[in-house]
């Protein structure tokens, strides 16, 4: 065979690494070379930003402070929806199509799967839902005339927005190798994401489970009736609890470590 | 080894050691399962398969719809987890070993998928990605190659979302063989194609046996004969024949002589029965003619006596004597049937 190998050099990575390179390539190509990459940004735009347009426009309005707050939970609100489906997709789409067999009979460890679509589409939301409508955000409440903003707090803003963005897109992942239908994910998924903001949800959550609170993103960017601690960064302020990020930040790490367990386990 | 190199003087012996493969190379089975077996919810999928397919061999893979032959190409591949028995590719545990497997095979799979927003020569180049880092124009002269190979250069830059089933069935083996494998396996490779689509798959797979070891599961048995040397056929998950083509249609059923003949032919009927090495007739009476297919358990005798024992009556005249080549589908349906009556 050597002589019929020209002069390619073989891919020699081995480990949980092994095709993660060129599957990340893909991943990125399927965000940034396709039309996904516009239409994102777009809908957020739109399903944000102009939501707050419309609000600020109105002379009758609410204060510029608290249309900020009605960003953060109609952002809270609405953006796990999407994720969630998108992300699912990554992985149930994949798996119903057939392409995820292809592509596992190649030289690509199942880690290095789930890995790619983790960092592709993180990347991909991290641009598309998070940093570009929180940049116009900023903008639109600079305009409104909204004075104190701290740049560096904005930037932390930004920062638990992708943690919250991070934790339905890993819980979504995990879910999608957990259950070979759409429902139960979302299903899950969306309860846990509305029993925040929505009061009609938290207000049991409130009573019987109060530690919830401190152990879920809810408050994160929208909070129960009081302030978000991204609206703390915001303003510069010094964060209440810092208990929430850190139980984000391991819930993500636990939903990976489940979807990788699950899809090494996984038969096609 | 050691008694060829000394006819050498010593500065050749190098040389020679170089291009001598070892016995022990060539003699090692790609793939070799012992008591494969895997159930899917208490359902045997596969009984503990006994299977062995010799470097360079073009095996083909039989057996009826749901007999096993997709759960086997998923167990060697590492898609799927045998519950019993153990398979080595290129004396490689499936389950251990599978990363350094899937570096050597190519797989096209019974339905094949790809990105549909890709088009043909994206897919390759990403084929292609997961066993080469470079360089960039060795990889692309490959996807060119590749693509001229299966008959889709035109088609390179079209996204696959338009490509027609037959298409499909192209850029699978394409994407099969872009790392030049040296273990291909394709499961249904011709289906969906028309039949230049089979005879350019059938070409393709006769030019790359020289380099690789092709293991196909067909239903198109004139296929399977046209170009393996090798048959497995499973039935109900259980292997039930296994060996070279020639060997398999040799002993197949015995050999079958055809005899038609003009006249009195229930006496040589009569006449045929009566003997031990007859194992099985079957006439056909067309036009005043009678023909008979013979199956005799010994086609020596039955060369040299059939004709004089048709004959030694009188009253008949031979229209046509002939041994009838038997032909894979017969034996294909001949096993299987035997194996169902068996399972009954």
């Amino acid at each position: 065979m050597t002589t019929y190998e020209s002069s390619l050099i073989s891919n020699r990575t081995m480990g949980w690494r092994m095709g993660l390179r060129n599957m990340l390539l893909k991943e990125n190509f399927a965000w940034w070379r396709t039309r996904r990459w516009w239409i994102q940004i777009l809908v957020a735009v739109l399903i944000l930003n102009g939501s707050l347009a419309l609000n600020l426009r109105d002379p009758m309005g609410a204060p510029v402070d608290a249309q900020a707050i009605n960003y953060l939970n109609t952002s809270a609100l609405f953006v796990p929806i999407l994720i969630v489906i998108l992300a699912q997709d990554a992985i149930l789409g994949e798996r119903h199509s057939g392409t995820t067999a292809w592509v596992l009979s190649k030289p690509l460890q199942r880690p290095a799967f789930i890995l790619s679509k983790l960092i592709a589409y993180g990347l991909g939301f991290l641009v598309t839902w998070v940093l570009i409508p929180n940049i116009i955000f900023y903008i639109q409440l600079v305009a409104a005339g909204r004075e104190g903003l701290s740049i560096p707090g904005f930037i932390g803003l930004i920062g638990l927005s992708f943690l919250n963005l991070l934790f339905y897109m890993t819980l979504a992942l995990m879910l999608a190798t957990l259950f070979d239908s759409r429902t139960p994910g979302l299903g899950i998924s969306l309860l846990i994401a509305w029993a925040g903001p929505l009061q009609i949800f938290a207000k049991p959550f409130e009573k019987y489970t109060p530690w919830l609170e401190d152990i879920l993103p809810w408050k994160l960017i929208s909070g129960f009736g009081e302030p978000p601690l991204a609206g703390y960064l915001a303003l510069g302020a010094k964060l209440p609890t810092v208990v929430p990020i850190i139980a984000t930040v391991l819930w993500c790490v636990v939903f990976i470590g489940v979807a990788i367990w699950r899809t090494g386990r996984e038969e096609f | 080894m050691n008694s060829i190199t000394t006819k050498f003087p010593q500065d050749l012996t190098k040389q020679v050691t170089e291009w001598i493969v070892p016995v022990s190379e060539t003699s090692v089975p790609v793939i070799e399962a012992h008591g494969l077996s895997k159930a899917y919810k208490g359902v045997e999928a596969l009984k503990s398969l006994d299977l062995q397919v010799q470097k360079n061999s073009i095996c083909g893979f039989l057996g009826p719809n749901g007999a096993g032959k997709t759960t086997t190409i998923k167990l060697l591949l590492g898609l799927a987890r045998p519950t019993g028995g153990s398979a080595l590719v290129f004396g490689k545990d499936i389950e251990k070993e599978n990363d350094l497997i899937r570096r050597k095979v190519g797989y096209l799979s019974q339905d094949p998928r790809y990105y549909d927003y890709m088009t043909a020569r994206q897919t390759l180049r990403f084929t292609a990605g997961f066993f080469y880092e470079g360089p960039k124009v060795e990889i692309e002269n490959r996807v060119a190659e590749t693509l001229e190979l299966v008959g889709l250069s035109d088609k390179a830059d079209r996204p696959i979302k338009g490509f027609s089933g037959g298409e499909r069935q192209r850029l699978g083996i394409a994407q099969a063989q872009v790392n030049y494998p040296d273990l291909l396996i394709l499961d249904e490779p011709a289906a969906s194609l028309d039949p230049i689509g089979r005879r350019d798959v059938l070409e393709v797979m006769e030019k790359l046996r020289k380099h690789s070891t092709i293991f196909y599961s067909t239903h198109i048995l004139d296929d399977v004969q046209r170009v393996s040397d090798t048959v497995v056929i499973l039935n109900h998950g259980e292997l039930v024949a296994q060996g070279p083509i020639e060997e398999l249609l040799a002993n197949g059923q015995g050999t079958t002589f055809t005899l038609t003949v003009k006249g009195d032919s229930a006496a040589v009927e009569t006449r045929l029965h009566n003997q031990s090495w007859v194992t099985g007739i079957k006439t056909i009476s067309k036009n005043g003619r009678v023909s008979w297919r013979i199956q005799v358990s010994d086609p020596q005798i039955a060369e040299d006596q059939l004709v004089p024992l048709a004959l030694a009556g009188g009253g008949v005249t031979i229209c046509e004597f002939g041994r009838k080549a038997q032909n894979l589908e017969e034996v294909f349906m001949n096993i299987v049937e035997e194996d169902n009556h068996d399972h009954v």
